[in-house]
């Protein structure tokens, strides 16, 4: 098809050609193109087939109100043809289809309309009760939308952003572009929303004289171009509105494009007050055939040759409630589409300049007139119009039918806000009522047509925005409000519902093939509110959110049923238009920390996972069993960093108070130069962190924490001390301090290489803590600690001194042939000596008693109101509690999968951890069992995910499994 | 999240910044001849209003201060402390 190609308003270059493939073939297309327009200019006129009926669709409106152009692109189905700019290359299909769109094998469906009415998913195929199954699945082949491939895998990149602004702007029409204006000169911060790629909203396409030497198109870019350069105005073009939620919070999406650097975007935006310029959507035309290919809506034939530089067809007839369509029968005449004649539902009413225009273009008007049907199947033919009575017919032999109601505007923004909507006599729309606080409607959605009340209304809710924010803009506002005044206010609207039809095949609902003889069912049925028709006949709960019924279902709906004579609209959600889940998603931010030994230890070969926020060497080499890393730490020694340990210092005047408060162990009988174990727990007693304290000096302390509780200590702390108003200060140390443990029984030769202070048995004996520097310049602070079960020295010093502390000792102990080990070796050793993780040997219900900590707590400090001691003592006489004990597995059987269940013939507990001991080479671990499998002996069945039955034989015994004397870490 | 709060310290923030701390119910009662019920009622617990209630919230991705305020768990905004709370 040849593009009008000089138009002023185009928005597509028509020199950049881009390329589509569709049914098999290469399209043309040109850069601005959306997929449906570019289609279109190549002759495509069906789109797809509709839901239930498998009737053919074609391009019916343009921003995406209903479900006709949903096309499969490039494998994401249901993407909105008519507003997706088409990029080069792009493979699009044809949705619920069986064979083409053109030739659907489905398509007698449409004849069997007489088997399905209103909700005959609810009330046939029901009885007997065996058939729904299988015919459920008959109805989902023949009846849905896009399929999407099981394995596939969103392309393109997803990102999100959340911006704070003062006013928010939705919608970037000549009301909203005001708007925006008028807010930002007080200074303000403005985020300025808009659906389409441009600025413009219904000035954009129309050439009809402003004023004396400026066209609307012409005011539009005037506009825009002055919001651009406006530095406070920060505006996105393409970006879809979401919701509004209260506290004026508003969800959008932006679609990127190649240069953005992003697919889609997440937009939320916060701001302090919200002007909605939404503007109108098209009420549609209820006649017999009405979404028939070849009826298209006002906005979208004159769009589409404004816009798009396309001709919507050769001949039309035009059957319109509103002045709009007069003005585009006009304009697109003059572009060279045979009007052959224009049918407008109002009896008087119309602007006079307009009926003289088509007076001058010999297009007659018919006042009082609509279209009564559409004929022709896959386009349609020839038009009958009729007066609204249905007294009087006339046909026409035509190819495009232009077809509306009139307006409706899109209040979407305002009710999931929590607006109310009122039907309003005079417009005809229905108009919100009690707008939340510091909302502001503006433009057409108030009622108002001329194009300075447009403008002056949008200027005047930018004031008040403005002024909801805080800004002295007073007299601005009074001669906002009275220019505004002086203005035509809202204009009488068309009150048409339907064309005088039976409706067997008036569409009410696109999307869901909902029909208005349905919905006259669903009133015979009883039913009578338009909230539960919408529900029963599925009319508005397609992915056009109700664009297409939002405002015919209230108004047939009333005129249906006698009263309530005041229609009624159904309820908004939010997403108000479709969204990928992947834009909800987001960016993936897969983000950890590194220890300030990673680059060490990756020289050294270590395998590195991500546990917890950290990435940490797990294995020194590819035996997962860690054979070698083991037998080097029990008979040699190791080097492991633990540098993701919390570290934290306490100090003031009642940190002593605060760990008490804390910890259940008595803080204030740690010994200097001593180490105290200790354990927290939750209000219920379960425990939730151990770690060891030091006291530095008085009233300052050094305490560490594990791994996956470093991030919430000081939170918790801070909570649990939040009524007594103590004076303490906590400092985080986690990343600004490093661990490296030395484990072994060599590990006292290693350190004797390394320092020069005293770490003899007598001057460092186990559980000490002493300060000291390294190699005569790194201060230490080194604590003896046997977690591994063998002599070791933890040394505490700067992350910055953490690389260099590493390769010392590693030189210190090279000809013993010390090695790093990573924490699948920490986690065997640890396991032979009977001592646990946190969240490994714990659950959320595993308190300090049942996993053999009781020791810890000291009960004579009540007054400290410790955290969880209460529920300790209530716990104690417990006996239905998990036990924490060792197990062995029978007949040198493999050790089960950490995990499993134990059973007889209900589940009695479960592993912990278990495995093969490299030490004593048998397969033990560790269980939280029922307290009566808890003594010593007990036999225990394992059951292992997929073991077919075959339960695995374990015995409870003793622990520690190694060294129970506890020998080797006092050496 | 469309509740956004003001932290004592940083002022008016988004409401993800910050992490709910319960009612407020008051200090943690005295050991002594505290009955599990009375424990288990301070611990667990709510009055559940329907309304405005003072609450604890911390700043926990800003200065990780713990704060009290006052929310209308209707509309979930926060809104000034009635004077009788004060």
């Amino acid at each position: 098809m040849n593009r009008l190609n000089q138009l002023p308003t185009l928005r597509i270059d028509p020199s950049r050609k881009l390329t589509l493939t569709y049914r098999g073939k290469s399209y043309q297309g040109c850069a601005g193109d959306t997929i449906a327009t570019a289609l279109y200019a190549n002759g495509v006129r069906i789109f797809g087939r509709s839901l239930k009926y498998h009737r053919p669709r074609g391009l019916y409106a343009l921003d995406g109100e209903c479900s006709n152009c949903l096309m499969q692109v490039d494998g994401i189905p249901n993407v909105r043809a008519e507003n997706t700019l088409l990029k080069d290359g792009m493979r699009v299909a044809a949705q619920n289809v069986k064979g083409s769109a053109e030739y659907d094998l489905l398509g007698f469906i449409d004849k069997l309309d007489w088997l399905m009415p209103a909700g005959f998913y609810y009330r046939s195929m029901h009885r007997p009760a065996a058939i729904w199954p299988i015919a459920m699945k008959q109805v989902r082949k023949a009846a849905g939308l896009g399929t999407l491939a099981p394995d596939f895998d969103m392309p393109g990149r997803f990102d999100e952003i959340y911006p704070t602004a003062d006013v928010c702007v939705i919608g970037g029409g000549p009301a909203g572009l005001q708007a925006a204006l008028a807010a930002a000169e007080s200074g303000l911060r403005v985020v300025l929303l808009e659906a389409r790629p441009q600025l413009g909203g219904c000035f954009d396409y129309r050439v009809s004289p402003y004023s004396e030497d400026l066209t609307l198109s012409e005011r539009a870019a005037q506009l825009a171009e002055q919001v651009m350069r406006t530095g406070n105005i920060r505006v996105f073009t393409h970006t879809f509105m979401m919701g509004a939620y209260n506290n004026n919070l508003i969800s959008a999406f932006q679609v990127g494009g190649p240069q953005a650097g992003f697919a889609e975007r997440y937009i939320e935006i916060r701001a302090q007050s919200v002007v909605v310029a939404t503007g109108c959507i098209e009420r549609p035309l209820l006649f017999e055939h009405n979404e028939r290919p070849g009826v298209m809506q006002v906005g979208c034939a004159h769009r589409l040759a404004r816009t798009y530089g396309l001709l919507p067809g050769k001949e039309a007839v035009f059957s319109v409630g509103h002045d709009l369509g007069l003005e585009a029968a006009a304009d697109l005449a003059d572009l060279g589409l045979k009007v052959h004649c224009v049918a407008d539902t109002r009896p008087d009413g119309q602007d006079p300049h307009l009926l003289l225009a088509l007076a001058e273009r010999r297009i007659p008007v018919l006042k009082g007139w609509v279209a009564k049907k559409a004929h022709g199947v896959k386009q349609i033919k020839k038009a009958t119009l009729s007066t609204v009575e249905g007294t009087i017919k006339r046909h026409f032999a035509c190819d495009v039918l232009v077809a509306s109601a009139g307006l409706t505007p899109v209040t979407g923004p305002l009710t999931t806000a929590g607006a109310r909507l009122v039907y309003d006599t005079h417009t005809g729309y229905f108009r919100p009522k009690d707008l939340p606080a510091k909302m502001f409607a503006a433009g057409r959605m108030t009622g108002c047509n001329h194009h300075f009340s447009i403008e002056a209304s949008g200027r005047r809710a930018g004031l008040q925005a403005a002024a909801a924010c805080g800004a002295d803009n007073r007299k601005a506002m009074e001669e906002a409000g009275k220019k505004l005044a002086g203005l035509p206010g809202p204009e009488r609207g068309s009150k048409l519902v339907t064309a005088p039809v039976k409706g067997r095949k008036t569409f009410i609902c696109f999307d869901e093939d909902t029909t208005v003889k349905n919905i006259r069912q669903a009133v015979k049925m009883g039913f009578d509110v338009p909230e539960l028709i919408k529900r029963f006949t599925s009319a508005g709960t397609g992915p056009g959110q109700g664009g297409i019924p939002g405002h015919n279902l209230p108004l047939y709906v009333a005129r249906c049923t006698a009263s309530p004579a005041t229609p009624r609209p159904t309820t908004v959600r939010s997403p108000l238009v479709p969204a990928f889940v992947a834009t909800f998603a987001g960016t993936n931010h897969d983000m950890s920390k590194r220890t300030p030994l990673h680059d060490g230890q990756k020289a050294a070969g270590g395998i590195f996972r991500r546990i917890g926020v950290w990435q940490r060497a797990r294995y020194f080499s590819n035996d997962l069993d860690c054979r070698e890393e083991i037998l080097n730490v029990r008979n040699n020694v190791g080097l492991l960093d633990a540098s993701t340990l919390g570290k934290f210092r306490i100090h003031g005047p009642d940190a002593l108070k605060a760990l008490q408060r804390v910890y259940v162990s008595d803080m204030s009988r740690i010994k200097p130069g001593r180490i105290r174990y200790s354990a927290m727990c939750n209000d219920d007693g379960c425990v939730i962190d151990d770690g060891v304290v030091v006291k530095m000096g008085e009233n300052d302390y050094y305490f560490t924490t594990s791994t996956a509780r470093a991030g919430a200590t000081v939170e918790w702390i801070r909570y649990h001390t939040r009524y007594d108003g103590w004076d303490f200060n906590l400092v985080n140390l986690t990343d600004a301090m490093g661990v490296v443990n030395i484990a072994g029984p060599n590990a006292r030769k290693v350190l004797e290489a390394a320092t020069d202070a005293d770490v003899s048995n007598a001057a460092f004996p186990f559980a000490g803590c002493r300060e000291f520097s390294v190699a005569g310049r790194i201060p230490v602070r080194a604590m003896r600690l046997g977690f591994v079960g063998e002599l070791s020295f933890e040394l505490h010093a700067a992350s910055s001194w953490m690389p260099a502390l590493w390769e010392i000792l590693l030189d210190a102990g090279g000809k013993l042939g010390i090695r790093a080990f990573g924490v699948e070796a920490q986690n065997v050793l640890r396991m032979e000596k009977g001592h646990v993780i946190l969240g490994q040997e714990s659950e959320q219900r595993t308190n300090l008693l049942d996993i053999g900590l009781g020791f810890l707590w000291d009960r004579a400090k009540t007054d400290s109101k410790t955290v969880g001691a209460v529920a300790l003592r209530q716990a104690e006489a417990d006996k239905g509690r998990l036990k924490l004990v060792g197990i062995a597995m029978e007949d040198d059987g493999r050790a089960p999968k950490d995990g499993s269940i134990i059973v007889d013939d209900r589940v009695r507990g479960y592993v912990c951890t278990a495995r093969k001991s490299v030490t004593t080479g048998q397969a033990v671990g560790m269980a939280l069992v029922e307290a009566q499998l808890a003594e010593i002996d007990t036999q225990l069945d394992i059951f292992e995910d997929e073991c077919r039955g075959r339960r695995l034989k374990a015995r409870v015994t003793a622990m520690p499994f190694y060294d129970p004397e506890g020998r080797r870490m006092r050496m | 999240m469309a509740l956004t709060l003001t932290c004592p310290v940083c002022g008016k923030r988004n409401g993800y910044e910050f992490r709910y701390g319960g009612e407020d119910k008051g200090p943690r009662p005295a050991e002594e001849d505290l009955t599990p019920r009375a424990w288990c009622d301070y611990v667990h617990m709510n009055r559940c209003t329907a309304g405005i209630q003072k609450e604890w919230w911390c700043h926990k991705d800003g200065c990780g201060v713990w704060f009290t305020t006052c929310r209308d768990t209707v509309t979930n905004l926060e809104v000034d402390q009635p004077e009788a709370s004060r």
